[in-house]
């Protein structure tokens, strides 16, 4: 079976096809599936399903062959004159042309779906129903484009909705966080620090408790209507690191004592922690994560496999995003605070250029802390615009607190 | 190319044959059993875009598979995962399908699996989701349901009201609008039938005798809680 075949009958197709039928009434099976339905048609005689047919379009009728099926049923065809036709728009989405009338059989309605059958009736068809095809063709065009508005506003309103989520929950946040007690924030802070701490080896005396005690009660001093009750403790460990609980509690490790080359290093990372203290940080990052995984299952429900890994993924970029605001504006605020309490800032700096070393290659996007180098450029600007600082020294010796964290 | 539905009732199967060369495609884990000379084929209907967007938007499978008698003739058995009958449709080339998301289970190589946009209100309220599957072409569909299958045939104009979520395919040449089961708001919901789609013709809407939804609200009564 050739493709000649095939497409001379997309060509002439009823006209061949009527003269297949009327010359071979009992053709094989295999050529007999030759002729392509375009349409279908229904009727009394007829399953509920349809009959398939082949339309074809003449200068005043309408030619329908009816196709052989397997049950034995020959091809045969009936002309119908346009006269007698009505037309409409149909189907599950308005976009099949009904063609009904009334043959000598009873009511039979025509469901046509190819575009070049439709083309080719609409060339075709006399005046008296030219209007009623228009009328049709303009009740496609209006379910399609009420189909295209209303989803063009859903679009847009899930657009609406998460680029609110992205960009206004700060200040939602913002707004519930005010509403929280500090009590409250104390008491919370306080169960996890103690949970903490019991499993820590926690540096109770020495130069290096005395020295981030000197560090934090000289930047505290500067905290204008200070509500908190600022508790420091160094725990030994290797970690280089110092990280703040809600309510005030701050942990510094002697790992990190020991990386820094000078006190105001120290200093700078314990200005970043009272921040985040300061800026009720952790209660902040509870009732985002909180709301935002209550937003995100009121919106998706629990969806299984693939759309439960999406959710998952959204909740970890948006609490990753929210990490990192909170990160540039502690660094920020300590900044200022050191400032204000006549610590040399540049500290701060030195501190994150040396851990900027290490974090080469790291995608800032997929972070909760912005790279060590860009913060130290942005602490750079910033110190820039401020007025030249007096700094005064701490009263320890630095190398002295170095040795005693060292010797351990 | 033949089909047989083996068992017919809650758990039947269906035995296809396939000819030497002749392939099926079927739901991913759909095969039971199969003669030797068929292999199993793993393959992305639709291309890598189309298989995602049936994939997020109508909750089928991925992946579909492909069983194909590549060294010789042979059979393969097929089931689905839910109990619940089996219909083997024949499609012609101009006939076509809609079929609510979980309702496929094989058809023939020149069938098209689309997924395609229902309106707003037929995905909010029907039921069905705002994705259906739509099947085209060209040779046999097998459909499963959960349940029974029942067929209606609308002649031209004639009205049947079937409540959502009972639906498992209907052809293109039918229509639905969405409507309360009563006149009344509160009396639609507390009748149990909340919304109904009334179909009219002409065209075949097959139903199934058990809704999935309301099965799985039934069982869940019965799944202890756990912490």
């Amino acid at each position: 079976m050739g493709t000649t075949v095939h497409s001379s009958f997309r060509i002439t197709d009823a006209e061949a096809a009527r003269e297949h039928s009327f010359v071979n009434e009992s053709l094989e099976n295999d050529i007999m599936t030759e002729l392509h339905p375009n349409a279908l048609c229904f009727g009394e005689e007829f399953a509920a399903s349809g009959a398939p047919c082949l339309v074809h379009v003449e200068e005043h009728e309408l030619t329908i062959t009816f196709i052989a099926g397997r049950d034995g049923v020959e091809n045969r065809s009936e002309s119908v004159r346009f006269t007698e036709l009505t037309v409409s728009a149909g189907g599950l989405d308005h976009n099949q042309l009904v063609i009904a009338w009334t043959g000598p059989t009873g009511q039979r309605t025509l469901y046509l779906k190819s575009p070049e059958v439709i083309r080719a009736f609409r060339h075709a068809a006399p005046d008296h129903l030219t209007q009623p095809i228009e009328r049709a063709a303009e009740q496609v065009r209006q379910v399609r484009q009420r189909h295209r508005a209303v989803w063009t506003l859903v679009g847009a309103t899930l657009l609406a909705v998460v680029l609110g989520l992205w960009f206004g929950s700060d200040l939602l946040v913002e707004l519930a966080v005010d509403r929280i007690p500090i009590e409250w924030e104390q008491k919370l802070g306080e169960a996890a620090y103690r949970d903490f701490l019991a499993h820590q080896d926690v540096m109770k005396e020495g130069p290096a408790v005395t020295a981030v005690t000197e560090m934090t009660q000289r930047m505290i001093g500067q905290i204008p209507d200070n509500p908190y009750k600022f508790d420091v403790t160094v725990v030994k460990s290797e970690v280089v690191n110092a990280f703040a609980l809600p309510g005030g509690f701050i942990v510094v490790f002697t790992g990190l004592m020991k990386k820094a080359e000078s006190p105001e290093e120290v200093a700078g990372v314990l200005a970043h922690e009272l921040n985040h203290v300061l800026q009720r940080h952790g209660l902040e990052r509870i009732v985002k994560q909180l709301g935002f995984v209550a937003v995100i299952s009121i919106a998706l429900g629990n969806p299984p496999g693939m759309g439960g890994m999406m959710k998952q993924l959204g909740i970890e970029l948006m609490t990753l995003k929210f990490g990192r605001a909170q990160e540039t504006e502690a660094d920020l605020t300590g900044l200022q605070l050191l400032y204000r309490a006549k610590i040399d800032p540049s500290g701060m700096m030195t501190f994150f250029q040396r851990l900027a070393e290490k974090d080469e290659g790291r995608v800032e996007w997929l972070s909760t802390h912005p790279m060590s180098r860009a913060r130290a450029d942005r602490l750079q600007a910033e110190l820039a615009a401020m007025p030249p600082l007096k700094a005064e020294p701490f009263s320890f010796d630095w190398t002295h607190v170095r040795a005693s964290v060292d010797s351990r | 190319m033949r089909s047989e539905i083996l068992y017919p009732g809650a758990f039947p199967m269906v035995r296809i044959e396939l000819a030497e060369g002749e392939h099926i495609k079927a739901e991913s884990g759909a095969m039971v059993a199969c003669s030797p000379t068929i292999d199993i084929e793993s393959k992305m209907e639709g291309g890598f875009l189309g298989a995602l967007s049936r994939k997020f938007l109508t909750g089928e499978k991925f992946f579909f598979q492909t069983l194909r008698a590549s060294r010789g003739a042979g059979e393969a058995l097929l089931a689905p995962t839910v109990p619940g009958e089996i219909v083997i449709l024949e499609l012609d080339g101009v006939n076509e399908y809609m079929v609510q998301k979980d309702g496929f289970l094989a058809g023939a190589d020149g069938v098209t699996i689309d997924s395609q946009m229902q309106s707003m209100s037929r995905g909010l309220l029907g039921g069905e989701g705002f994705f259906i599957l739509k099947m085209s072409g060209k040779g046999m569909l097998v459909l499963n349901s959960f349940g029974a299958i029942h067929k209606i045939e609308l002649k031209p104009g004639q009205e049947y009201i079937v409540d959502n979520s009972h639906l498992v395919a209907w052809s293109s040449t039918t229509t639905y609008n969405i409507e309360k089961a009563t006149s009344g708001w509160v009396a639609s919901f507390t009748s149990g039938e909340g919304f109904v789609c009334r179909f009219r013709g002409p065209g075949m809407v097959f139903i199934q005798s058990r809704n999935p939804g309301g099965f799985g609200a039934w069982v869940r009564q019965f799944i202890p809680v756990s912490e």
